[in-house]
This record gives C-alpha cells, sequence and structure tokens, in this order.
C-alpha cells in the first residue's frame, strides 16, 4: 500500500465540503486529493464517505483500532486475529450461513485481515446494496452471536492457519525475532499468538465475550465508504443501523518497552532442508503524523534497500551470493522494527552477508 | 488510485492510527522535508550496537564466527579513523550561497616535455565533459535550472575548480559535480571535443583576437624559457594535438592527490555536508607533494633588452615588457612593492601614475599599468582572479595598443622613462600616502565577495601570511616612504628587461628600436611647455636593443612548437 501511494504525485485540489471536512491550507497540494464528508455519531462512531466518480460500486471499510498488541493478557494472545475469524461466525438474525448466502447474492467480494495495531473489515459491493450491507455489518458488530461448539470448531481452524504458515521458515523467523527482541511489549509475541495460546483457545470462550465487550465498540471503530455514494442518504442509514450501538469505555495500558540494551541473536534450526537466513534489525521508531522518524525510515527503506539499491544489486544480481532479499520497516502504533532479510545460497557466505547489510546501515551514519 | 476501493484503502491504515483522513497528507508533507541530514541523524540514533537484532535460520551448522550478531558500531568506528584526512579552509557564514574552490597544487608548471597543454586539458575535461554516472549533456541539463555549474581554472602551479550554488540545491548540485570530479567520464568523443576548443582557444581567441594578452602571454613565454613557467597555461598547439586520453588519466592520477588538495569552501554549509564531501575527497589517492614545488628553477638571466616583435595584420601596436623579480607574497617586501606597483600603474585605475602620463596628458592610448602578479584577462576585469599563486613572479608593464608604430616606440620610451626615474627619484611623500590610503579601503574592495575571501584565504595559506586584509592592513600603517624607495632601488631596474610587441609592420618596428629612431610626438590639442621639453628628451630615450636580441615571428608560429 505505502508503495503504491508513493507513486501518487502531489495532485492541485482542494479538500473541502463536509460537515467535518478538513481546513488544510489550499495553498499546498495534498497527496490525497478526494473530497471527503466526516461525521461523528453520538456513540463515538466516525463515519467518513468520499464520493467517487467511479459508478455502481461502493468500497466500504471498518478499521477496528485493535490489533495483537492489545493482548496483554499473558495467555490470550492471538485473539484480535481469533476475532477476525468469529466475526463470521453469525449473529441473533443471521446466520453465518445467511450472512454469506446475502453476500454472495449480492454479488459482493468480502474479507478482512489483523495486524498488530488493528483488524480491518472490508466489502466492496454494488450501490443497490448499500442499505442491506450497511444494515448486516451493523449487525454483526453489535449482535456477534456464536456457540461454544461453533467458537471451539474455529479456534482449530485458526490452529490450522498457524500450522500452514509454520511451512514457512520466515514465519518462524519473524516469530523468534519478535520474541528475542521485545521484553515487555505485546509485540512479543505474533498477531498469530503464542502457539501455547493458540492451543489453549477452545477453552477460552468466556475471554472472548469479553474481547469483544471491550473492543467492538463504537469509539474503536471508523466506518469509510468510498464510491457511488450520496453523503447525506448515507449517513442517515449509517446512523439508522449503527446510531444505537452502545459506546465503550475500555482502555488499554499496553506496557512499554524498555530501551534496547544491547545486541540480541537468535538462531533457528529447521527441521527440514531448506536456504539459509539471515535477518539483521534494528529497533526503529514508531509511526508518526508529525515527526520525522518513521518518515525517514520510510525515505532509507526505499533508497537504501529496495531492489535498485547497491547492496541489491551487490548481493542478489552481481555476487548471486542471494536469491531473496527484502526489507521490513513496516509502520507500527509503537516502536517496532525494522529489518533486511536475506535467503543465502550458500550457508558458508551467511556472516558475509549479514556484515553486508551491516556495513550499508552504518554508511548512512557516515 | 483509480478506483474506488483503492482510494478507501489508501487511508484506512492512516485512519485505523489517528482516526483522521488528514494524517495520509500530513505524512506526505513530512516526506517532502527530509534531508540528508535528517537521515544522516536518524541512522547514528537508531543504527546502533544497542538496538540489533540477528536472527538466523538454517538447517545446516553454521560456519564459526567471532561473533554472532556482528557489530555496526565498530564499523561506524573504523570507517571515521581510517577516512584519511584531507586539507580543508573554510569560511562559515550565514550565506545561503555556498562557494567551493577546490584547489590541487599542480599546474602547466607539471606538463611533461612534449605536453604543453596536459594540465589545462586535463582540468576541462573533468569541467566540460561526462562523468562515468552522467553524460555531458545530461549535466547540463540537470545543472540548468540551478543556475550552477563548475569551472575551472588553471596556473602554472594551481588548479582550482570552482563551483557556486545555493544551499536549497547543495546536495543535488554536489551529487552531479562531485562525479565529473571523483569519476570523470574520459568520454572518447567529449575528449575531441575537449581538444579542439583548446586548441582552437589558442589559435582563434588568443592569437587571432585578442592582441593585448597575446602580447602579454608571449612577455611570459620570453621571460621562462626553458623554465617550467615556459609555455602559456593552455599549452601549445603541437603539443596538444599529440595529447591522447591516456595522458590524460595519468596526469589526473599522478596529480589529482590528496597531497596536492586543499578544500575550500564558504557559506552556511552543513555539517553533514563537510564530512560527506571530505569522505568522498578522501578517497584521492595519497600521492606526495610535487616535485615543482621545492626544485624550481630561476629564469634565465637578461642581458640588456630583448623584444620579440609578433608580427600579424593588426591595427594598432601592443606593448609590455618586463623582468622577473624575487617577490613574491610571502617576500617581506611584498607590501611596500605592491604599493609602489599601485602608484605606478594601478590596474584599470585613472591614477596610476603611467596612466595619467601616457593617456591621460597625451591622449595616446586606452591605459597603461604595471604588475607584480600575474593577472590574465585583465582587459576583461577590474580585479585580479584569486588561487594564481606562483613561486615566481615577474614585475610588467602593460602599455595598452597604439595608433602607429612611432606612437608604440614613443610609448614605451615614456615607460622606460618613467621607470628610470622612479628608480632614481623614488615616490614622494605625498604619493605614497595617496596610494597609501587608496589601498588601505581599495584591499576591502579586492575581496569584496564571499567567493573573493574564499580565494584569497587560498593564497595566503600558500604563501604562509594573514589574511589578505588584514595582511595589507598591518603592512602597510608600518611603512614609511623611505622604506619605499629602498624597496624601489632593490627589486625594481631599467637595464635588463624583455619586451614583446605585436604589430602590423614588424620591421619597422625592428629598425626603429635597433636604430634608436627618433619619434617625435605630435598631438591635437594644446599641451604645456613642460610637457613638450620632456617630450623632447624622451623622443630619443635610448632603448638599448641591439639586432640580434630583436626577433621576428610570425603569429602563425606562436604558441605551436
Amino acid at each position: 500500500m505505502k508503495k503504491f501511494l508513493i507513486w501518487i504525485l502531489a495532485l492541485m485540489f482542494l479538500t473541502s465540503g463536509g460537515l467535518m471536512a478538513s481546513n488544510d491550507d489550499t495553498a499546498e497540494s495534498k497527496i490525497f486529493p478526494y473530497k471527503y464528508h466526516m461525521k461523528d455519531l453520538e456513540n463515538g462512531l466516525r463515519v467518513i464517505i468520499i464520493p467517487t466518480d467511479y459508478p455502481n460500486i461502493i468500497a466500504l471499510q471498518i478499521p477496528v483500532q485493535t490489533g495483537s498488541r492489545n493482548e496483554i493478557e499473558p495467555g490470550k494472545s492471538g485473539f484480535a486475529h481469533f476475532f477476525e475469524h468469529i466475526m463470521f461466525r453469525g449473529t441473533e438474525k443471521y446466520s453465518a450461513d445467511e450472512y454469506g448466502e446475502i453476500l454472495k447474492n449480492a454479488g459482493a467480494d468480502q474479507n478482512a485481515y489483523t495486524t498488530d495495531d488493528r483488524t480491518v473489515y472490508h466489502i466492496t459491493f454494488s450501490k443497490d446494496d448499500l442499505e442491506t450491507v450497511l444494515k448486516l455489518e451493523a449487525d454483526r458488530f453489535q449482535n456477534l452471536k456464536y456457540s461454544v461448539e461453533d467458537f471451539k470448531t474455529e479456534s482449530k481452524a485458526v490452529l490450522g492457519e498457524y500450522n500452514k504458515n509454520s511451512a514457512n521458515p520466515v514465519s518462524k523467523l519473524i516469530e523468534v525475532q519478535r520474541n528475542a527482541a521485545f521484553q515487555k511489549h505485546t509485540y512479543k509475541h505474533t498477531t498469530m499468538g503464542f502457539l501455547k495460546d493458540i492451543e489453549d483457545m477452545p477453552n477460552q470462550f468466556d475471554y472472548s465475550l469479553k474481547f469483544f465487550d471491550r473492543y467492538y465498540r463504537p469509539e474503536k471503530v471508523v466506518i469509510i465508504l468510498s464510491g457511488d455514494v450520496k453523503p447525506e442518504e448515507t449517513f442517515k442509514l449509517v446512523e439508522k443501523y449503527w446510531g444505537d450501538w452502545k459506546r465503550g469505555s475500555y482502555s488499554v495500558e499496553v506496557p512499554t518497552e524498555p530501551k534496547p540494551g544491547g545486541p540480541v541473536y537468535e538462531h533457528v534450526e529447521w527441521k527440514s532442508p531448506t536456504l539459509p537466513w539471515i535477518s539483521v534489525a534494528f529497533h526503529g521508531p514508531a509511526f508518526s503524523e508529525t515527526k520525522n522518524d518513521m518518515t525517514t525510515m520510510d525515505i532509507i527503506q526505499f533508497t537504501t534497500f529496495s531492489q535498485s539499491s547497491a547492496i541489491y544489486q551487490k548481493l542478489v544480481v552481481k555476487e548471486q551470493k542471494v536469491d531473496q532479499f527484502f526489507p521490513y520497516f513496516p509502520d507500527r502504533q509503537d516502536p517496532y522494527l525494522l529489518t533486511v532479510a536475506a535467503r543465502v545460497k550458500n550457508i558458508a557466505d551467511i556472516w558475509y552477508v549479514r556484515d553486508e547489510i551491516l556495513k550499508t546501515f552504518a554508511s548512512l551514519s557516515l | 488510485m483509480d478506483n474506488s476501493e483503492t482510494i478507501a484503502a489508501a487511508i484506512v491504515g492512516y485512519v485505523a492510527n489517528t482516526r483522521d483522513p488528514e494524517t495520509i497528507n500530513k505524512v506526505y508533507r513530512l516526506y517532502d522535508s527530509i534531508t540528508v541530514e535528517d537521515v544522516k541523524t536518524k541512522a547514528n540514533e537508531y543504527f546502533t550496537d544497542n538496538g540489533l537484532v540477528v536472527v538466523s535460520l538454517s538447517h545446516d551448522p553454521l560456519p564459526e564466527v567471532a561473533s554472532t550478531t556482528g557489530s555496526i558500531d565498530e564499523i561506524v568506528q573504523a570507517d571515521m579513523q581510517t577516512a584519511p584526512k584531507i586539507t580543508t579552509l573554510l569560511k562559515r557564514g550565514d550565506s545561503p550561497i555556498i562557494n567551493f574552490r577546490i584547489v590541487f597544487n599542480a599546474g602547466p608548471a607539471d606538463d611533461p616535455k612534449g605536453k604543453e597543454g596536459l594540465a589545462k586539458l586535463t582540468a576541462n575535461m573533468i569541467t566540460n565533459a561526462g562523468s562515468k554516472s552522467m553524460k555531458y549533456e545530461e549535466i547540463q541539463k540537470a545543472l540548468y535550472p540551478m543556475a550552477a555549474g563548475i569551472g575551472n581554472q588553471v596556473d602554472k602551479e594551481m588548479t582550482v575548480f570552482q563551483a557556486t550554488t545555493h544551499k536549497d540545491n547543495l546536495n543535488a548540485f554536489y551529487e552531479i559535480v562531485s562525479q565529473q570530479l571523483l569519476n570523470p567520464g574520459w568520454d572518447a568523443d567529449d575528449f575531441k571535443r575537449v581538444k579542439t576548443n583548446l586548441i582552437n582557444a589558442i589559435k582563434v581567441n588568443l592569437r587571432e583576437n585578442n592582441d593585448e594578452e597575446l602580447g602579454k602571454e608571449v612577455l611570459y613565454e620570453m621571460i621562462y624559457k626553458n623554465h617550467p613557467y615556459g609555455h602559456l597555461n593552455s599549452g601549445h598547439v603541437a603539443a596538444l594535438e599529440k595529447l591522447t586520453l591516456d595522458d590524460v588519466k595519468e596526469f589526473y592520477a599522478k596529480n589529482y592527490t590528496r597531497a596536492n588538495l586543499v578544500l575550500g569552501m564558504a557559506g552556511n554549509f552543513p555539517d553533514e555536508f563537510l564530512a560527506k564531501i571530505s569522505k568522498d575527497l578522501s578517497q584521492l589517492p595519497e600521492g606526495s607533494t610535487n616535485g615543482t614545488a621545492t626544485e624550481l628553477q630561476v629564469p634565465e638571466k637578461i642581458n640588456g633588452f630583448e623584444a620579440e616583435i609578433i608580427q600579424k595584420e593588426t591595427r594598432s601596436t601592443a606593448v609590455s615588457f618586463g623582468f622577473p623579480i624575487e617577490v613574491t607574497r610571502s617576500h617581506p617586501d611584498f607590501p611596500a612593492l605592491w604599493l609602489v606597483r599601485s602608484y605606478f600603474g594601478e590596474h584599470r585605475s585613472s591614477n596610476s601614475h603611467l596612466y595619467q602620463q601616457i593617456r591621460e596628458i597625451r591622449g595616446m592610448n586606452y591605459g597603461d599599468y604595471a604588475y607584480i602578479e600575474y593577472f590574465p584577462r585583465g582587459m576583461f576585469q577590474s580585479h585580479p582572479d584569486a588561487n594564481l599563486g606562483r613561486q615566481q613572479q615577474i614585475f610588467q608593464v602593460w602599455i595598452r595598443p597604439l595608433e602607429t608604430i612611432q606612437n608604440a616606440h614613443f610609448a614605451t620610451r615614456v615607460a622606460m622613462y618613467e621607470l628610470n626615474k622612479l628608480i632614481t627619484e623614488g615616490m614622494t611623500e605625498e604619493d605614497f600616502e595617496a596610494t597609501r590610503n587608496f589601498l588601505l579601503k581599495f584591499v576591502n574592495i579586492l575581496t569584496k565577495t564571499q567567493d573573493r575571501q574564499l580565494g584569497y584565504s587560498l593564497d595566503s595559506r600558500y604563501y604562509g601570511i594573514d589574511e589578505f586584509t588584514k595582511f595589507i592592513d598591518a603592512e602597510l600603517k608600518k611603512l614609511t616612504v623611505k622604506d619605499v624607495n629602498r624597496v624601489i632601488k632593490k627589486h625594481l631596474q631599467d637595464k635588463n628587461i624583455k619586451f614583446a610587441f605585436i604589430t602590423k609592420d614588424a620591421e619597422d618596428l625592428k629598425n626603429r628600436l635597433i636604430n634608436n629612431t627618433t619619434s617625435p610626438m605630435t598631438y591635437l590639442a594644446e599641451k604645456s611647455a613642460e610637457l613638450l621639453e620632456e617630450d623632447k628628451i624622451i623622443q630619443d630615450y635610448q632603448l638599448n636593443f641591439k639586432a640580434d636580441k630583436v626577433k621576428i615571428r610570425l603569429v602563425e608560429e606562436v604558441f605551436v612548437n
């Protein structure tokens, strides 16, 4: 997503209109130039409507400000992700099958994902189905209802997902990396969660209800609608179906990670034959819209470690010692890691590759 | 973002963080503000051993290694320590204009025999050609909107690469021109063009189109015959024609070294930039200080009067004459002699004594000046360029073109007459004071720009003296007219001199010179009785030219072999 946006050059349109539109300098160019209309419902739910010139289609994005970083209780990692699954398990009014059927008939395109910082539900559909979709989504966000059996079954699916991922050495590498790098912060566990917590999920039905009650609340959710929409009508529909949703009061105190205290090393012994991997990472800054730390890191990722970079050309193209090479500097709400990973063709070169990556980082300081 | 889905998706990440769609615009404005300095600062803050996390994964056992994490701190320390030092001369100030004067203590005095022009050709292949990463036309295109460029000035012992740019363009500008200097392209097509242009500059610009500069350069070649200073800085045509790209590369490798380098920079340049350019320049080879610096021979002794008369199709006659002096800015007598020179012939000044005598009173030509330092392109400039530091200089008089050969003869006599008077009678107290007062102020005009100050500072460093304005102020204030007249007698003389004339009828001039033919002066306006009396002496003033010491040359032969 970020890379895509980098290629969008500034356009000179104003962002205006709406009940709560921004009033930034009109003289400045905006990278996101679309007119949006924004409104907060009384219960704290924020609604953003972006009419576009593309007819017939509406895209709905519902970010929930909850991710795996919110899993502060021991033994309870993986629930944000688990919840993404559970949200498809039906409500009082619409069972999981009925929900799926309605959307299928509507020719809708739907999915969800969970990250460290958030859970996002998204669906693209025909404008004729606006009311239906808003109703359905409002229902599951407010009235989610699932049985213990369904819950246990879904937890097994999550374990299945873990097992699927476990075949990928990079997944394991990241898991080990995070566990070694973080002592206190919840980034210590991955979004999937610790295996032992996943295995224990079937026993955590009560906790799942608590999780829903805490986090699936209007003040933690934003509704974004983009496409063939009329703002006034749409606001009314959202109000109609989401207006009664009760505001929550839970706030989470995610523990602060103390300053790192020196270099950390871990090795993963991989049971089956594979080409070796080496990752070099540094504790980095958090995302900010005011400080230039993470944005500078974005520039560094792009200029110093992308495929056109000197190190890539050297290791992958010229010397051909590495066959996979990527940087991973994701935006995170709290300070996270800046990683460069390489798959090395010959294990004898693993320390050389590590040092080349270190030298490249070092060159930026000089 | 050409569909509604991606439009919504574009902001969802940011909205999930802050609930504000404007976050994306704020973030992109942050991107816009990031500087090279920011990258370096953040890199220093975050990329340290303290925050390092290394993870390996393998099926097979890992090879042995001293440290599993490695160390970035060690790499950074090592790099900072081993980066060789370069000599810098920095003038920091508030100006957003950044001046560069990158000086190499090498020049045409280092041209090997038969390769006269190599130093200049090499410098031109740097500033007027492409680099390894950019073609010349790409460079020109890229620099055009920055209104910036890199130029060179090449003199016997100093080659300086000059550039000026605005701070806002500093990094973009530097990226381009640093490559020209440090990774020259040595392109064959560029070489052809640059070489041809240099040859044409000699043949056409200098020889054909500029008698005054031609005369001065001929004089220098005469005085420094068989001496490392003995050929025109741009070279000689025959030698240039034979030069190859390999010659240029060799000269570059041998002379563009850290031992020869002084990096001069002025303006409000950031520390990070200084560190970067220092690091880049430190990659030049070590080298050793050039042989010419310590072993320079003295020019051949002059016996009596010698002349070269360059014959060419030209309307008027140009005259230059001079002789070597032992005074440079390093010499204790420099301030006094500099004052004398100013009195006798301050460049382009109507106060110059010679100017008064030849132009003002007699109306004979456009101007008449005297010098104790090399001043190329004098006809185009009011003030001399900096970074023309030399170990040896000459005393020189420049008489601008005269209408007739008879007048040229007369004007030369006037100059010699006045020189003789200066030596025998010295300066008056009045003239001394007036000249000193002028110079105490004028020295600030010479150094009025940031770029000039930088240049003069580099020269002061070369000569081992204080900042020029400070130096002149202090030294002139110590002088008395007695000192000045002592210095005149010590360093100036009128017995052993070389002359260069540019004229149409060389034979005629030669005959007049060797026969000491009378050269009476006539005027359109009424002149005072004293002047006419003086003229009677001057018109027959003896100039000791002997036939075997007056050589006629065709202009086509000058600067060729």
